[in-house]
C-alpha cells in the first residue's frame, strides 16, 4: 500500500501544518519517559545531605541492605570520581560537580548516593536506614556575603568566584567623561526555576553481559547526557545509549545530565540489570534540578545630549549556587547579548559567578538575557528620560543595523531590529499612547533584544546531522538528532525536509533524539535548532532528492541536472513541465533494473568563528534575531495592583517555517516573561532551601489574568538560514519584564529595580515618590 | 477484587485502600495519558472525569470510586473520530510538549458540556487549576472556544 498523500502539505514551509506528533499528545497515546516502564523494573531514589554544607565522614549502609526489597546501594565508592559540568570546552576549570559527591556536599539536597528498591515505599525506607556522619560547615547562602573573604569557602576558588569575566572594549572611561549625560543604576533578578510540567525522570539499564547501558530520558541535549555519562561511568560512548523520550517541557533545565540519570544507569548494574526508574518529586525539581540564576547588575552609561550612547560600563554578579553547571555562559550572555542590539564602542562590564551554598544555576530560556533585559532596557529609558528624549527615538538612534561588524566581531547579516521597533509602535500606537494616559493610570513602555540563532559555544564543534530515507511504500522517514522538547522541532525539521525534497509533509515520519540511530546533534538550546538542524535537514533531502532524480534521469537518458521535484512531481526545471509523478519516480527507483535506495544524508556547522570568552570577542552565531517588545498596564495607586492590558512583540525570525508553532512560541515566552515579572521568585531560608519549592507557594503564570498577546512576525530572510529562517523561542523573554517596567513608569512614574514587581513594590515607591516630591 | 469503570470498560483492581485514582490509573492499568505534575492539587495535570465531573485523580482515593464512571483521556475519541476538543487543540496549535493537553482537554470538557458557549471570562476561571508552562494559553482558549461550537453545532 502506498503512503496517502494530503495535497494540502505540498510546499509546506510557511504553512502552519498540525503538529507531526499531535495526534498522540490529544490522546494521551505519546509516551514520555515519565510513562516508561519495564516489567521487574525498580524504583530509584537518590540519598540527598540535609546539610548546606559539611564533610562527609562516613556512609553507613548496611542496615538499608538487609531491608527485604532493596536491590542496590550506591555511594561514591561505586564511582571513578569523575567530576563533570557543562562548560568543558571554554572553561575547564569549572568541571566541579560529581556524579556522586565523595568527601563534601555543598547544598541541601547534594547528592551522596542512591537506592534502588522493588517500590517506592521500600526504596523510601532504605534511605531512612542510610547513616551518614557529617562534620557540618559554616555555609553562606547570600551571593554578597560569599566574596567576603572571610566567608566558608565552597570549593577552592577564592572568595567563591567561580568565574571572573571581565568585557572590555575601547575606553569607556574616558568616553564617560566625554558624555553630557551619565547615570549609574543598580538592579535585581531573582531566581527562578524552569517548572517544567514533566519533571526530570529516567530509566537505565545495563547489559550486564555485553557492558552497554540504555537511558531513556526526558531530555534536551540527549547526546550531550551521553557524553557526560560515559565519562563518569567511564565508558566508551557508544556502549551509552540515550534515548529521548517525548519530553513534557525542558526551558534550559534539561540540557545536562543529572546524577539521577548517572543513578539509574549504575543502579541497575549493581541490580544484575533489572530497570530502575528515578523520577523527581516537584519538591525534587525546586530542589535538585538546575535554577535560574539571581543577578545583581549594576550599570553605568554615558550619553550625548543628542542621543548617542557613548559608553555603558557596570557589573554582574550572578548566584551560582552550588555547582557550575552552565553558569559561565550563562554569564557570558548575559554580558555580550548587547553587542547585538546597541552600537556601542566603549564598553566594560565585569561579570562575576559565585558560589553559594544554594541550589544549582544552570541553563534557564533565555539564558541570562531576561536578567540582563530587565537591567538594560530599564537603564536605557532612564537615560533617555536624561536628556529629555523618548524611548523609541533613543533606541532607533542606537540599535544595530543589517551587515555590520560589531565591536566584539560579530556579524550581523540580516538585522529587523528597526523594522520590529517600528512595527510595533505602530501597532501599539506608541506616540498617540506614551506619556498621555498618566491621568488615568495608564502606560506604555518598550523593550528590545536580540540572540544568538544559531551559535557555536560549548564545543569545538557544533554541527548536526540529518537523514532522509524515502521508502518503497512512499513515506519518508527523517531522522535528526534535534531534540523536540515540545517547541516543534519534529514538525518544523520535518516542514524543511518535504518542502526541499518537494513532497507533501503528510509522507513524512520523524526520529529524534535517539544517540545509536540518530545523527549527531548538541541538542535544543540557544535557538539554534531551527537554524542548525534546518540546514542539515535541507542537506539530507537535497542529497535524497537528487539520488531520486539519477534514476529517473538514468532511465529517460535525461542530464539529471535538468530535472527537480516540485509539489509531488518530477519537472524539467527548464519549463516546469511534469515528467512523472513522485510516486512513479520511487517505483523507477525501487524497480527490479535499479534497486536503487534512497538515503539522504545532511550535515551542516554554522560558519562562526570561535569566541574567546576572555575577550568576549569571536562571531559565535549563524544567525541573529531581533525583537521588540511593547506593554501597555494599568496601575492601581490604592492597592499597588498592576494590570497588564497588551503586549505587542515584533520578532525578526527570518522567516515563520510554521506560523502557528512560531506563535506559540513567541505567546509561551511572554507568559514566561510574565510570569517572571510579576510572580516568579524563588527564594531560600537560611539553610539555603526552597523557601517556596512547590506549586502551592510558586506561583506560575495561569489563564486568568492574562493580558492581550499580539505577536507580529518580521522576516528579513537570511542567507544562511533553511528558507532565510534564524531560530526563536527565547528573544521574546527578553524584554518583556523591562517594557513592562517601563510601562508602569509611564503610568505612575515611579521606577521599580527588582524582580518580582509586586503590590507593596509599588505602594513603597509610590511613597518615597511622594516623600521626594513634598521636599 | 472491586472493579473500577474507566472508559466503559471494567477493570478488577487489588487494592490496599490507600492508592489515589491516579496511581491506579497509571501504575496499576498502563493508562498513562493521564499525567502528574505536583500530586499535591496544584496543577490540573491529572484532571479526569468521574460521573461527568473534573476531578483532580492525584488527591481522589480509587476505593472511593467503585461506583462510579471514570471517563480519561484515552476514553475520548470514538474509534478515530477525535473529540471535538482534541480536533480543536490541534487544529489550533494548542499543543506544545504535551504534558498538560490531558488535563486541560478534562477541565475544558467539563465547562463545554454545561455551557458550550463560554465567554473567555469563564473559560480562564474553568482553567485556572491548570498549569501549562509552553503555551501561555492562548491557543489553548481559542480551540476551546472552536470545540464548544462544534459541540453546539452537533448537539
Ligand atoms: S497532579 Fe493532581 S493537581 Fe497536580
Ligand atoms: S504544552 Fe507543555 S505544559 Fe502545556
Amino acid at each position: 500500500m502506498r503512503t496517502p498523500i494530503n495535497k494540502d502539505y505540498i510546499d509546506p514551509v510557511g504553512k502552519s501544518v498540525p503538529r507531526i506528533d499531535g495526534l498522540g499528545m490529544v490522546t494521551g497515546q505519546t509516551k514520555y519517559a515519565f510513562d516508561v516502564s519495564f516489567p521487574n523494573m525498580l524504583i530509584g531514589k537518590m540519598i540527598r545531605s540535609p546539610h548546606p554544607h559539611a564533610k562527609i565522614l562516613n556512609i553507613d549502609t548496611s542496615a538499608a541492605e538487609k531491608l527485604p526489597g532493596v536491590r542496590a546501594i550506591i555511594t561514591a565508592k561505586d564511582t571513578h570520581n569523575i567530576k563533570f559540568g557543562s562548560n568543558e570546552y571554554f572553561f575547564p576549570h569549572t568541571i566541579d560537580q560529581m556524579a556522586l559527591e565523595a568527601e563534601k556536599v555543598r547544598y541541601v539536597g547534594d547528592e551522596l548516593g542512591a537506592v534502588a528498591a522493588i517500590d517506592e515505599e521500600t526504596a523510601e525506607q532504605a534511605l531512612r536506614l542510610i547513616k551518614v556522619d557529617y562534620e557540618i560547615l559554616p555555609a553562606v547562602v547570600d551571593m554578597e556575603e560569599a566574596i567576603k573573604p572571610d566567608a566558608p569557602q565552597i570549593h577552592e576558588s577564592l572568595n567563591n568566584i567561580a568565574v571572573i569575566l571581565p568585557v572590555n572594549f575601547g575606553n569607556p572611561d574616558r568616553a564617560l567623561k566625554e558624555a553630557d549625560y551619565v547615570r549609574e543604576d543598580v538592579f535585581f533578578a531573582p531566581a527562578a526555576h524552569q517548572a517544567a510540567l514533566e519533571p526530570h525522570v529516567c530509566v537505565g539499564q545495563w547489559e550486564i553481559f555485553s557492558n552497554k547501558v540504555t537511558l531513556w530520558a526526558s531530555s534536551q541535549a540527549p547526546f550531550k547526557c551521553r557524553e557526560a555519562l560515559a565519562k563518569t561511568l567511564k565508558m566508551d560512548l557508544n556502549d551509552v545509549r540515550v534515548i529521548k523520550m517525548s519530553v513534557g517541557g525542558g526551558f534550559g533545565g534539561k540540557l545536562e545530565m543529572l546524577p539521577m540519570d548517572f543513578a539509574a544507569c549504575l543502579l541497575s548494574k549493581k541490580a544484575g540489570g533489572l530497570p530502575v526508574k528515578i523520577c523527581y518529586s516537584r519538591e525534587e525539581e525546586f530542589l535538585a534540578s538546575r535554577r535560574k540564576h539571581g543577578m545583581k547588575y549594576t550599570i553605568k552609561s554615558g550619553v550625548k545630549k543628542d542621543g548617542t550612547l557613548v559608553a555603558i560600563t557596570g557589573e554582574v554578579l550572578a548566584d551560582g549556587g552550588a555547582y557550575c553547571s552552565y553558569g559561565p555562559t550563562v554569564l557570558a550572555a548575559a554580558i555580550m547579548r548587547i553587542f547585538m542590539v546597541y552600537k556601542i564602542q566603549h564598553f566594560r562590564i565585569t561579570g562575576y559567578r559565585i558560589y553559594t551554598n544554594t541550589p544549582i544555576s544552570g541553563a534557564m530560556r533565555g539564558f541570562g538575557g531576561v536578567q540582563a533585559g530587565f537591567a538594560i532596557e530599564s537603564h536605557m529609558d532612564m537615560l533617555a528620560e536624561g536628556i529629555g528624549m523618548d524611548p523609541v527615538e533613543f533606541r532607533l538612534k542606537n540599535i544595530t543595523s543589517p551587515n555590520m561588524v560589531t565591536v566584539n566581531k560579530m556579524y550581523l547579516t540580516t538585522n529587523g531590529l528597526k523594522d520590529c521597533i517600528e512595527q510595533a509602535t505602530n501597532a501599539a500606537q506608541w506616540t498617540k499612547k506614551r506619556g498621555q494616559q498618566k491621568n488615568v493610570c495608564r502606560g506604555i513602555g518598550i523593550g528590545i533584544a536580540a540572540d544568538v540563532m544559531g551559535s557555536k559555544m560549548y564545543k569545538s564543534h557544533e554541527s548536526a546531522g540529518s537523514i532522509v530515507k524515502v521508502e518503497e511504500d512512499g513515506s519518508v522517514y527523517l531522522f535528526t538528532g534535534a531534540a523536540d522538547t515540545g517547541q516543534g522541532s519534529n514538525t518544523a525539521l520535518s516542514q524543511i525536509a518535504a518542502h526541499e525534497l518537494g513532497v507533501s509533509y503528510s509522507r513524512i515520519k520523524c526520529k529524534s533524539g535517539d544517540t545509536e540511530i540518530t545523527p549527531f546533534d548538541t541538542g535544543s538550546f540557544a535557538s539554534r535548532v531551527t537554524f542548525i538542524s534546518g540546514n542539515a535537514t535541507i542537506l539530507a533531502a537535497r542529497d535524497a532528492k537528487n539520488q531520486v532524480l539519477d534514476v529517473v534521469a538514468q532511465d529517460l537518458d535525461l542530464n539529471s541536472e535538468e530535472l527537480d521535484i516540485k509539489a509531488e512531481n518530477v519537472i524539467r526545471r527548464a519549463d516546469n513541465s511534469v515528467v512523472m509523478t513522485f510516486d512513479k519516480a520511487l517505483e523507477l527507483c525501487y524497480a527490479f533494473k535499479y534497486g536503487r535506495q534512497i538515503i539522504g544524508r545532511g550535515s551542516y556547522n554554522p560558519k562562526t568563528t570561535p569566541i574567546d570568552f576572555r575577550t568576549g570577542e569571536g562571531n559565535v552565531s549563524g544567525s541573529y534575531g531581533f525583537e521588540a517588545q511593547i506593554a501597555e498596564v494599568e496601575v492601581d495607586k490604592e492597592t499597588g495592583e498592576v494590570k497588564l492590558l497588551k503586549l505587542w512583540d515584533a520578532h525578526d525570525i527570518g522567516k515563520a517555517i510554521n506560523p502557528q508553532s512560531v506563535e506559540g512560541q513567541i505567546e509561551g515566552s511572554l507568559a514566561m516573561g510574565i510570569g517572571y515579572t510579576f510572580l516568579e521568585n524563588l527564594h531560600f531560608d537560611k539553610k539555603g532551601r526552597p523557601a517556596n519549592g512547590n506549586f502551592a507557594h510558586y506561583r506560575l503564570p495561569r489563564t486568568m489574568g492574562l493580558p492581550e498577546m499580539k505577536s507580529i512576525l518580521i522576516e528579513t530572510n537570511d542567507p544562511e538560514g533553511p528558507f532565510g529562517a534564524k531560530g526563536m523561542g527565547e528573544a521574546s523573554l527578553l524584554p518583556t519584564s523591562a517594557a513592562i517596567a517601563n510601562a508602569i513608569y509611564d503610568a505612575i512614574g515611579v521606577r521599580i529595580k527588582e524582580l518580582p514587581i509586586t503590590p507593596d513594590k509599588i505602594i513603597k515607591a509610590l511613597k518615597e515618590q511622594q516623600q521626594t516630591t513634598k521636599i | 477484587m472491586p472493579t473500577l469503570k474507566i472508559n466503559n470498560k471494567e477493570y478488577e483492581v487489588n487494592l490496599k485502600g490507600h492508592e489515589t485514582l491516579l496511581e491506579v490509573l497509571r501504575d496499576h492499568l498502563g493508562l498513562t495519558g493521564t499525567k502528574t505534575a505536583c500530586e499535591e492539587s496544584e496543577c490540573g495535570t491529572c484532571t479526569v472525569h468521574i460521573n461527568g465531573k473534573a476531578v483532580l485523580s492525584c488527591i481522589k482515593l480509587a476505593a472511593d470510586c467503585v461506583d462510579d464512571e471514570i471517563l480519561t483521556i484515552e476514553g475520548l475519541a470514538h474509534a478515530d473520530q477525535l473529540h471535538p476538543l482534541q480536533q480543536a487543540f490541534l487544529d489550533k496549535g494548542a499543543v506544545q510538549c504535551g504534558f498538560c493537553i490531558p488535563g486541560m482537554i478534562m477541565s475544558a470538557k467539563e465547562l463545554l458540556e454545561k455551557n458550550p458557549t463560554p465567554t473567555r471570562e469563564e473559560i480562564d476561571y474553568a482553567l485556572d487549576g491548570n498549569l501549562c508552562r509552553c503555551a501561555g494559553y492562548l491557543k489553548i482558549i481559542e480551540a476551546v472556544e472552536q470545540a464548544g461550537r462544534e459541540m453546539k453545532a452537533a448537539k
